[in-house]
């Protein structure tokens, strides 16, 4: 049977889990995610083993759902994300790191972007006292890493993929650059793309952006009202966050977000408000940050789409074992 | 303090006539004598214009809609939930108006979607709504409280494959509800047994006991015109499909409200006079509340899509709103009366005679368009001089 390209669903188990191909990617992947772990060891960071459920999460973007699930007659949500988790380990360790499974019900309209999953992994970063310049520069530093040992150590891998590692020639050899999100949107919109001042970049400018670079860029500096109540509003530029999204090129798009964080009590509160929450329902982590939690800088990148940026794959989901697509029903 | 319990649930509430001076009551729809639009229809025509020559068709909140009406939220009202709301649903539809969904449905009623459509479920009015609504006409509005934040409703509505075909033909949008008529400064309220307050009683107020039941309470939010800006920012950003409309109460700073939300992005704003309102509210807030009139005067020549509420049950007020700056008007305890008198027909009915109401009217202002009425067109006691200066300019 010949493997389905991306643009078809993915296949049954048997044929997915057994195709040479989807070995060949989860073994890179194995090999990445060890990669990673050996190097953020090596800087001092521990590794903690994330939460699945809580009583609130990251309340998200761009039309996710989250899912509920029935905590003794509670509800409670899978982690869309952890990172009001991380802030709250900063008070035992100043660096950790999670591999943190995630699900999102993303709206539909992302079934065929090649990029999405409802369920996914990130290699979610947290470090205490951090700038963003800091935590920009141990994302360049962790990302260049693994693709070195990657092309160094797995060559033949890549090849047997078709992937080319030249790829990764201007990845290797020089820093990431950096983009506002204001110059995104001006260059987007002298290239005849409608794209709103207020929001996050969409997915075709993104698309846009992506295909114009040839290494990884730090998409920087993102409006309020783009993001989560969590990402830091600049004390010398209001209204614009201090945050980032890490690029990659070719057309692979966004592989990670990341940000200074907010941490002030009161701050946090009137950022929940302006992002729509309900501060009610974040008690336990309101009440931590009223009693003090570290200044931190962080980020969390997509295993899966990293791992498809590296390998060169059509979809996402040909990075993960069993995919599950937005709103396509699957084991 | 409260309308009598024993009618929770079985009577609609709202303001009494004549508790407030209203404005719009008093005041006037005031013909010229000389028509140039009726000497453009007649033109165009080659014949004398009559009533039936005036198009009601426009567009409300980004949405096509065949008359400038819309069905206003019912909210979680016990009586809007038993089936009610999805008969008025498939009316409204059908009628090829919009229709908005009110909030805390779905923590009032659930969301019907694992459980299967139940009655009163926010998915049930919306596939009610789907099912009957003719190509190119109409759109759903679905509200969320603070309350629903929790529940999430916007992005289950966003993500859920009953809305897709509304999506997907750009006729879903989300309300942002800042407040309401009927009550302003407070948020919702509704009467429920004191089984159902305990298992609510994470998310709401239920502090005061009435009678048999339980006053459940919403909190009203808490707004700044930085909060009002970016959550409109956050909704576009998030659900960029969709539109946005954002529900204002009748407060003092209605007219700043309204800017910030347009200059923000909003695709309309709904302004509730205090004359609103179909549900449970104290007595005292009878007297709360800026008069729809003088919300529509404060906020002057719209910069957006201004929609109006409260108290729309015949043409002659729905004509003086759209003059005052209006572009549609809100239907609301008198949609639910008429859908209540007739399950299968009762709304029909109702809008069928106020867009006859409104076809006389308009016509005899020697108007022809649904969105060709100007404040020229109503004149207020006391304000003779106005007219003057609109006729002989």
């Amino acid at each position: 049977m010949s493997y389905p390209d991306a643009a078809t669903a993915p296949p049954d188990p048997r044929t997915h889990l057994t195709a040479e191909r989807t070995r060949h990617v989860l073994g890179l992947q194995h090999r990445m995610l060890a990669e990673a772990r050996a190097f953020l060891g090596a800087r001092g960071f521990t590794e903690l083993l994330p939460p699945v459920i809580g009583p609130v999460t990251d309340p998200g973007g761009r039309g996710a759902k989250q899912v509920d699930v029935d905590f003794y007659g509670h509800r409670y949500k899978l982690m869309t994300s952890a990172i009001l988790y991380k802030q709250a380990s900063l008070l035992g360790f100043s660096k950790i790191f999670y591999v943190a499974p995630n699900v999102r019900l993303e709206p539909l309209e992302t079934t065929n972007t090649s990029r999405h999953l409802a369920e996914f992994h990130q290699l979610d970063v947290e470090v205490a006292g951090a700038s963003r310049d800091d935590v920009l520069g141990l994302l360049q530093d962790l990302v260049g890493h693994v693709v070195r040992r990657v092309v160094e150590d797995a060559g033949d891998v890549l090849e047997a993929l078709g992937r080319d590692s030249g790829a990764f020639a201007d990845l290797l050899g020089g820093a990431f650059g950096r983009l506002s999100h204001a110059t995104a949107v001006e260059t987007l919109r002298e290239l005849g793309h409608p794209q709103s001042a207020d929001a996050e970049i969409d997915w075709a400018g993104e698309a846009i952006l992506s295909e114009k670079h040839a290494r990884p860029f730090f998409l920087v500096d993102y409006p309020k009202g783009s993001r989560g109540f969590y990402d830091r509003e600049s004390t010398s530029s209001p209204g614009v966050l201090r945050n980032f999204d890490l690029i990659a090129p070719e057309g692979y798009g966004e592989l990670c977000s990341g940000s200074e964080r907010e941490y002030d009590y009161g701050r946090i509160v009137t950022r929940m408000r302006e992002t729509g929450e309900n501060p009610a329902k974040y008690g336990w982590y309101l009440d931590l940050v009223r009693s003090g939690i570290p200044a931190s800088a962080g980020f969390g990148l997509g295993v899966q789409r990293f791992t498809r940026y590296v390998a060169g794959l059509d979809a996402v989901w040909q990075a993960t074992a069993f995919p599950k697509l937005p709103g396509v029903v699957s084991p | 303090m409260f309308p009598p319990f024993e009618e929770y649930g079985t009577s609609l509430f709202g303001a009494p006539s004549g508790v407030s001076p209203d404005l719009l009551e008093s005041a006037r729809l005031v013909p010229p004598v000389f028509v140039p639009r009726r000497l453009e229809k007649l033109i165009e025509l080659g014949r004398e214009p009559l009533y039936g020559d005036v198009s009601l068709s426009t567009s409300i909140g980004g949405f096509a809609s065949s008359l400038p009406l819309y069905l206003s939220a019912f909210g979680s009202t016990r009586v809007a939930g038993s089936g009610l709301g999805a008969a008025a649903s498939a009316q409204a539809a059908w009628l090829g108006i919009p229709m908005v969904i009110g909030e805390n449905v779905v923590p009032t009623h659930g969301h019907g979607r694992v459980d299967g459509a139940s009655a009163g479920t926010l998915l049930e009015r919306l596939r009610a709504y789907a099912d009957a609504v003719p190509d190119g006409l109409g759109g759903v509005v679905v509200q969320q409280s603070t309350e629903d934040a929790d529940a999430e409703v916007w992005n289950l509505v966003y993500s859920d494959p009953s809305a897709l075909p509304l999506l997907e033909s750009g006729r879903l949008a989300f309300e942002l509800k800042v407040g309401q008529g009927a009550k302003p400064g407070l948020g919702g309220m509704t009467l429920v047994d004191s089984s159902v307050a305990a298992s609510v009683a994470s998310l709401y107020a239920v502090d005061q006991s009435l009678g048999s039941g339980v006053l459940r309470s919403s909190s009203p939010g808490t707004f700044t015109d930085e909060i009002l800006r970016q959550q409109i920012r956050l909704m576009r950003n998030n659900f960029p499909r969709a539109g946005v409309w954002v529900k204002l109460p009748p407060g003092r700073d209605v007219g700043v409200a309204a800017s910030v939300a347009w200059a923000a992005g909003a695709s309309a704003v709904t302004v509730d006079g205090a004359e609103g309102g179909s549900g449970w509210a104290p007595l005292s807030f009878a007297a709360v509340g800026l008069p729809l009139a003088e919300c529509l005067s404060r906020i002057g020549t719209p910069a957006g899509c201004l929609l109006a509420s409260g108290r729309m049950w015949e043409g002659t007020r729905v004509a003086k709103v759209l003059a005052l700056g209006a572009r549609a008007a809100g239907l609301g305890r008198a949609a639910l009366l008429a859908v209540d008198t007739d399950p299968r027909a009762g709304l029909v009915r109702f809008v069928e005679a106020l867009a006859l109401e409104l076809r006389l009217l308009l016509s005899a202002l020697g108007q022809y368009r649904a969105d060709a009425l100007t404040p020229d067109d109503v004149w207020f006691p006391g304000q003779a001089e106005r007219v003057a200066e609109g006729v002989l300019s």
